[in-house]
């Protein structure tokens, strides 16, 4: 679905190399979170998805399209893009306008627009919002809004900047269960962000970025479990697997959320009890 | 571009120059420019703030605006060459039909009119470069007179050029995101095209100013004198550069009127 091929890229007038000789592929229906410290190209990295930036060096194929051949409009069929402040999108009066603006530049029939905001907005739970102007929402409301209008291109790929920043803990949570409902559906899925445990909780695939580099990519438990490697980029793993990580004599099963190792604790405490009763 | 109306420390003598004595020479440019119609004449005062960047040391980081210049005074001239029918033809676009004639006056002219505009804008960046903000407000209100929240307003509209520019950036991407097109053909279209890009950079203006003036506010903005810990002076080089510069300005306007610099 994404093919990276030693991706090699400097912004304009800068000497500096952003990404320096990135390589790899994203299969179709994957959670990928792209994790690393500020200015390890995460933001350019993604950019790179839907043409936005192309590449210097290298190549970048999204569903069999080269991103330098191919216009950010074109990919906008297959990538869509959340990014981190929703009011760098929103314009129109109503949250139905807005949620349509991106179907209706997909030149869709009238009856297919509306199907599809009434279907996105049913998605991120604004129905009610619709005839309502979405610069009077709220932010995690706006940031639903411009979801929806992501949603409503019915992209395959999903690309998230920090779709969290800003958000409340709940408001956090609802968005990654929406995003973990449409993998579920067979959406490829690539997200940034800095919130560990929200990584820990959603990712299957993580990809750890250092300087313009690959430093890891394997499975969320993998990459969690190899804090000497996580540290090299001040990256720290969730306090679950820090605190699995401090009894090793225990040999737990490398938990990543609370609900893991309060299995692992009350399987430990029934065999400790079988122990005794015997 | 967002170097347009930022500074660039760097330690040249050009740096170390009262603000006044910076805004003294951009303003003396912009007279003389509009004295002149020579594209010669006026491309040596060109050629002097090319000079100017050059001995601050910011002759790279000001490379871009000129050539952004260059290519508006360009387009400038492409747009008006064709109008000017006064003077003698030196060529047609369509031979015998008349269509796209370009006259002796009219070429001149044009390169002129382009000329101007770019020392008239050139000047003002490599000020900017070579200035700090809080320098010039100083001068402007203290040398000036000018009230401060009046210079304040205007180093920090100058201030918030490239910031604009940075969310102008993130709001083309965000919509390009949404396949929304610029390069329409019709008029109207593209016209209307601006309005997803005006719309949301008009909205994060108005939220941005808001939070400034609140800042601002808790931070006791507009009560009592205000005072100043760093006051650039203005030196014995100051006054030196000012009369070569007035010196300069008037054998220039003199020789003008006596027909020898047009």
């Amino acid at each position: 679905m994404i093919k990276v091929v030693d991706l090699h890229f400097k912004y304009g007038g800068v000497d500096l190399e952003v990404l320096r000789g990135l390589g790899f592929s994203i299969e179709k229906g994957e959670f990928v979170a792209l994790i690393g410290q500020n200015g390890a190209g995460k933001t350019t990295l993604l950019k790179q998805f839907n043409a936005l930036l192309t590449p210097t060096g290298g190549s970048v194929e999204i569903a069999g399209l080269d991103t330098r051949k191919s216009s950010t409009g074109e990919l906008a069929r297959k990538v869509g893009f959340l990014f981190q402040n929703p009011d760098h999108q929103i314009f129109m009066p109503t949250v139905a306008r807005e949620i349509g603006f991106g179907p209706k530049n997909l030149q869709l029939s009238k009856a297919q627009i509306d199907a599809r905001v009434e279907e996105a907005a049913e998605a991120v739970g604004l129905t009610a919002y619709l005839g309502q102007n979405p610069l009077l929402l709220s932010k995690g409301q706006r940031q639903r809004v411009a979801f929806a209008s992501v949603l409503s291109m019915k992209p395959e790929i999903l690309v998230l900047d920090e779709p969290t920043t800003g958000q409340d803990y709940q408001e956090g949570i609802e968005i990654m269960e929406m995003v973990r409902k449409l993998n579920e559906l067979g959406h490829t899925i690539v997200f940034v962000t800095h919130d560990m445990e929200l990584v820990a909780a959603y990712a299957r695939r993580v990809i750890v970025l250092s300087r313009g580099r690959v430093l890891l990519d394997d499975s969320c438990r993998n990459v969690f479990y190899r804090p000497e490697i996580l540290k090299q980029t001040n990256l720290f793993p969730p306090q679950i697997a820090r605190l699995a990580q401090m009894f090793p004599e225990r040999h737990f099963e490398r938990p990543l959320t609370v609900e893991e190792i309060y299995r692992e604790i009350v399987n430990l405490s029934e065999n400790k009890l079988n122990v005794c009763c015997r | 571009m967002s170097v347009v109306a930022n500074y660039i420390p760097r330690d040249s003598a050009v740096h170390r120059l009262s603000p006044l004595t910076k805004l003294g020479w951009s303003f003396l440019l912009m007279t003389l420019s509009c004295f002149f119609r020579d594209p010669l004449v006026l491309a040596g005062l060109f050629a002097s703030i090319v000079l100017v960047a050059l001995a601050a040391g910011i002759l790279k980081e000001m490379y871009p605006v000129f050539k952004g210049l260059l290519f508006i005074a360009g387009l400038f001239i492409l747009f008006q060459i064709f109008f000017i029918s006064e003077g003698k033809t030196l060529f047609t676009l369509i031979p015998g039909t008349g269509i796209g004639r370009v006259t002796d006056l009219g070429l001149l002219g044009c390169l002129a009119m382009g000329a101007r505009m770019i020392v008239i804008a050139a000047s003002f960046p490599v000020l900017m470069g070579t200035t700090q903000i809080k320098d010039l407000v100083v001068v402007l209100v203290e040398k000036l007179k000018i009230p401060y929240p009046y210079a304040f307003m205007f180093v920090t509209s100058l201030r918030f050029v490239p910031t604009f520019m940075q969310e102008m950036d993130q709001i083309i991407q965000a919509q390009s995101s949404r396949a929304h097109r610029l390069d329409n053909k019709n008029f109207i279209k593209k016209f209307l095209s601006i309005c997803p890009l005006a719309i949301p950079l008009m909205v994060t203006s108005v939220k941005k100013a808001e939070r400034m003036a609140i800042s601002m506010e808790t931070r006791g903005f507009g009560v009592g004198k205000r005072t100043n810990l760093h006051v650039k002076q203005f030196r014995a080089v100051d006054a030196a550069v000012c009369s070569g510069m007035a010196a300069i300005g008037i054998a220039m306007v003199v020789l003008h009127f006596r027909g020898i610099l047009l």
